[in-house]
């Protein structure tokens, strides 16, 4: 069992090809999914029931399930319908690209809605007091205390999903992308060299992660620089 | 207790408060006059706070009447604001915004609540961070100052707003001991100005020197009110000849 | 739905395995996770990098991605192996089972290892003390102090561990495992449902996670029955 550099040397630059892909199925989910968040942290925080459930059924089904299954669902799953198919979304969802990235969307969609609530639900309520008896209307408290003591509480658990998010995006290798995943498992069917290609490919999401992780730390220390008492 | 035609200040008419089957507040009548400055004392769970946290709605009462200069609070949310407008709060926890500024904190509400322009919501900011002694802490963070200075700060926050009325909940307890004393210099300062005064405390020598009133409450009912020189010296009840001999006695 | 008849005891049956693949993987994450945990807060040094390096690789790699490698490169070495001894051996195969379950055990267990660290160091310092003023030995210590309170610690973030392990049991169906997703693919050829089949999966999905989730609560109510709501 040998290890074969020159075939690490050779398989990475084609694997880091799809570095592109991983990168705009992380960006684009990323972004879409906190608008959706947003989206379910302002149901859930409103006080209409109906608004309320929703949301939280939405959240209970996209966090109970299998992220796998809800990809296959939605590329495999959809053009079971003809409506779909004659639909103005057909582009989208014929496409693996589009299928994946309404997937990643719609689960971290949920988790991150989490998320921020947690961090909504831990702000002093003595500031919200403040507020009101400065008399400050509720859509004033929520922009001006609850929003930005929320963003920095949410942040550490916020920065985990991104990661988890990166992770997930190697599961669009399972309906075709090309993306770094997709493109070592066929270096792999071709080569028989599981070891090199796969471990090679894991260091390569390792460094990414890292490379995550030290951005959002630079954030958490600009965010939180109101939280130190040296000058 | 000097009879003012005027309209008074607040007007509190059975009001009743209750906490799911526990009854926090009991049939309370209460009117304080324009500028008069109370202090309510009593044992913990009496209702002190409770009733002061419904004069600006922080607590919603459940039956009878709250007029707060006329206005009667009711759901209605135009009255809560015109209320809030009114009532300014100090509490024991400071709730200085984290996040921003001294200045910022005594800016914000002056900017989003009575659209004051930026400048001279500062102008006015400053001049009551002078009025409270501290104003070069300015531009730092609440976390930077201490106790003291940062409840000194959450009193100019409240007078920035230039309100009719003001509440103190317990405003020192939460602070060590060398720190209290310049709360109650500012509070006592106050006192000079027209401002009505409704104060939560256990600080006696305060009561003494600033109170027109004292209103010592227990159970969620008001035993007795009388001013300070005779409410110390010759407490007509049971429960506060009890209360005063607790806390007196060290 | 009546595509569905005839299919409903192969997803049962598919079903049973996602619950051995829970099981066994339980009981293995619990494993390593307490061995890991025991590493880093150990004075060891190299047990510290190991463990170290032990939750930066398998939380920065994608599940699919240590699945695949598992279960390709075990069987690459077991043949290497088995050829020592017998020449004539072509392929030696590991069971699907095995290397999946194996592979989530230890990326869960890499985050279980925080968990009870995290839980263990939350643990009161003054209540082992209290112990050790006692006349207790130190294993007395640790298993009646402080055990049971790091478990009421670590409950609820350990209970999510439980949920991604029941999640990431879908992807073992990439190496062939036969449990649910994979009925359902089997059942795709034959239907032409693929919308219907791969439902069916979510909904067997969410119903254990939502067991799961319940019996967390529920344990979770009788790990702090001693300290919540007393008045």
């Amino acid at each position: 069992m040998s290890f074969d550099i020159n075939l690490i040397l050779d398989s990475l630059p084609l694997m880091l090809s799809g570095f592109g892909i991983t990168l705009q199925l992380l960006l684009v989910s990323g972004f879409l999914g906190l608008i959706l968040a947003v989206l379910l942290l302002l149901m859930r925080l409103s006080n209409k029931w109906y608004l309320d459930w929703v949301a939280q059924v939405y959240i209970y089904v996209f966090r109970g399930t299998p992220i796998l299954v809800q990809i296959f669902i939605i590329y495999y799953g959809l053009p079971q319908f003809e409506a779909i198919r004659d639909s103005i979304f057909w582009n989208i969802l014929r496409e693996p690209t589009g299928c994946a990235i309404l997937a990643l969307t719609l689960n971290t969609g949920a988790y991150v809605s989490e998320i921020l609530r947690g961090g909504v639900l831990g702000v002093d309520k003595g500031l919200l007091e403040a507020g009101s008896a400065l008399g400050m209307s509720t859509s004033q408290k929520f922009i001006y205390i609850t929003t930005p003591i929320a963003t920095r509480l949410s942040l550490p658990a916020y920065s985990n999903d991104v990661i988890s998010l990166l992770k997930s995006t190697a599961l669009a290798s399972t309906i075709t992308i090309a993306d770094m995943t997709g493109i070592a498992r066929t270096i792999v069917a071709d080569t028989y060299a599981p070891y090199e290609v796969f471990i090679s490919l894991a260091i390569v999401y390792m460094i990414f992660t890292l490379l995550i992780q030290k951005l959002f730390g630079v954030i958490e220390i600009y965010l939180g620089r109101y939280t130190r008492r040296e000058e | 207790m000097s009879d003012t035609p005027a309209e008074p200040a607040i007007k509190m008419i059975k009001v009743n408060k209750f906490f799911g089957d526990f009854q926090a507040l009991k049939n309370i009548d209460l009117a304080v006059a324009k500028g008069e400055k109370i202090v309510i004392c009593g044992p913990s769970g009496s209702g002190k706070s409770t009733l002061i946290r419904c004069i600006n709605r922080l607590e919603k009462h459940n039956g009878g009447k709250i007029i707060i200069d006329g206005i009667e609070l009711t759901d209605r949310v135009e009255d809560i604001d015109a209320v809030r407008r009114e009532v300014g709060m100090v509490f024991q926890s400071f709730n200085l915004f984290p996040h921003m500024t001294i200045a910022k904190n005594l800016m914000i509400a002056q900017q989003l609540v009575r659209k004051t322009p930026k400048a001279e919501a500062r102008e006015i900011a400053m001049h009551y961070l002078e009025r409270v002694k501290i104003p070069e802490q300015a531009d730092k963070y609440p976390i930077q100052l201490s106790g003291g200075q940062q409840q000194r700060v959450a009193i100019a926050r409240a007078l920035c707003m230039r309100p009719e009325i003001i509440l103190f909940d317990e405003p020192t307890s939460a602070l060590d001991p060398e720190m209290i004393n310049e709360v109650l210099d500012v509070m006592v300062d106050l006192a000079k100005d027209g401002i009505t005064m409704i104060c939560v405390t256990h600080e006696m020598g305060f009561a003494r020197s600033v109170a027109d009133r004292v209103i010592f409450m227990d159970n969620g009912e008001i035993i007795e009110q009388a001013e300070p020189m005779e409410f110390f010296d010759n407490p007509k009840s049971a429960r506060a000849k009890g209360f005063l001999d607790q806390i007196l006695r060290h | 739905m009546e595509a569905l008849t005839g299919w409903w005891d192969d997803y049962f049956w598919g079903a049973l395995i996602v619950a051995k693949v829970f099981i066994t993987s339980l009981s293995l994450m619990i494993l390593f996770g307490l061995l890991g945990a025991g590493a880093k807060l150990s004075n060891n040094r190299l047990a510290q990098r190991i463990a170290g390096a032990y939750t930066v690789i398998f939380r920065g790699t994608p599940e699919i991605l240590v699945i695949l490698l598992l279960y390709f490169g075990s069987a690459i070495a077991l043949t290497a192996i088995a050829q020592i001894f017998n020449p004539e051996v072509k392929f030696v195969d590991v069971p699907p089972f095995w290397a999946g379950t194996i592979a989530i055990a230890v990326i869960v267990g890499s985050y279980a290892t925080e968990t009870f660290r995290g839980a263990f160091l939350g643990v009161n310092p003054g209540s082992i003390e209290a112990a050790r003023a006692l006349g207790m030995s130190t294993l007395q210590t640790f298993i009646y102090i402080r055990i049971p309170e790091m478990w009421r610690i670590a409950l609820p973030p350990f209970g999510n561990h439980m949920l991604s392990l029941i999640k990431d049991t879908a992807l073992i169906s990439i190496i062939g495992l036969n449990e649910t997703l994979f009925v359902a693919k089997q059942a795709i050829t034959v239907t032409g449902k693929p919308f219907t089949m791969y439902i069916v999966v979510g909904i067997i999905y969410l119903g254990f996670s939502s067991v799961v989730t319940l019996v967390v609560m529920g344990l979770e109510k009788f790990g702090n029955r001693t300290t919540v709501g007393a008045k």
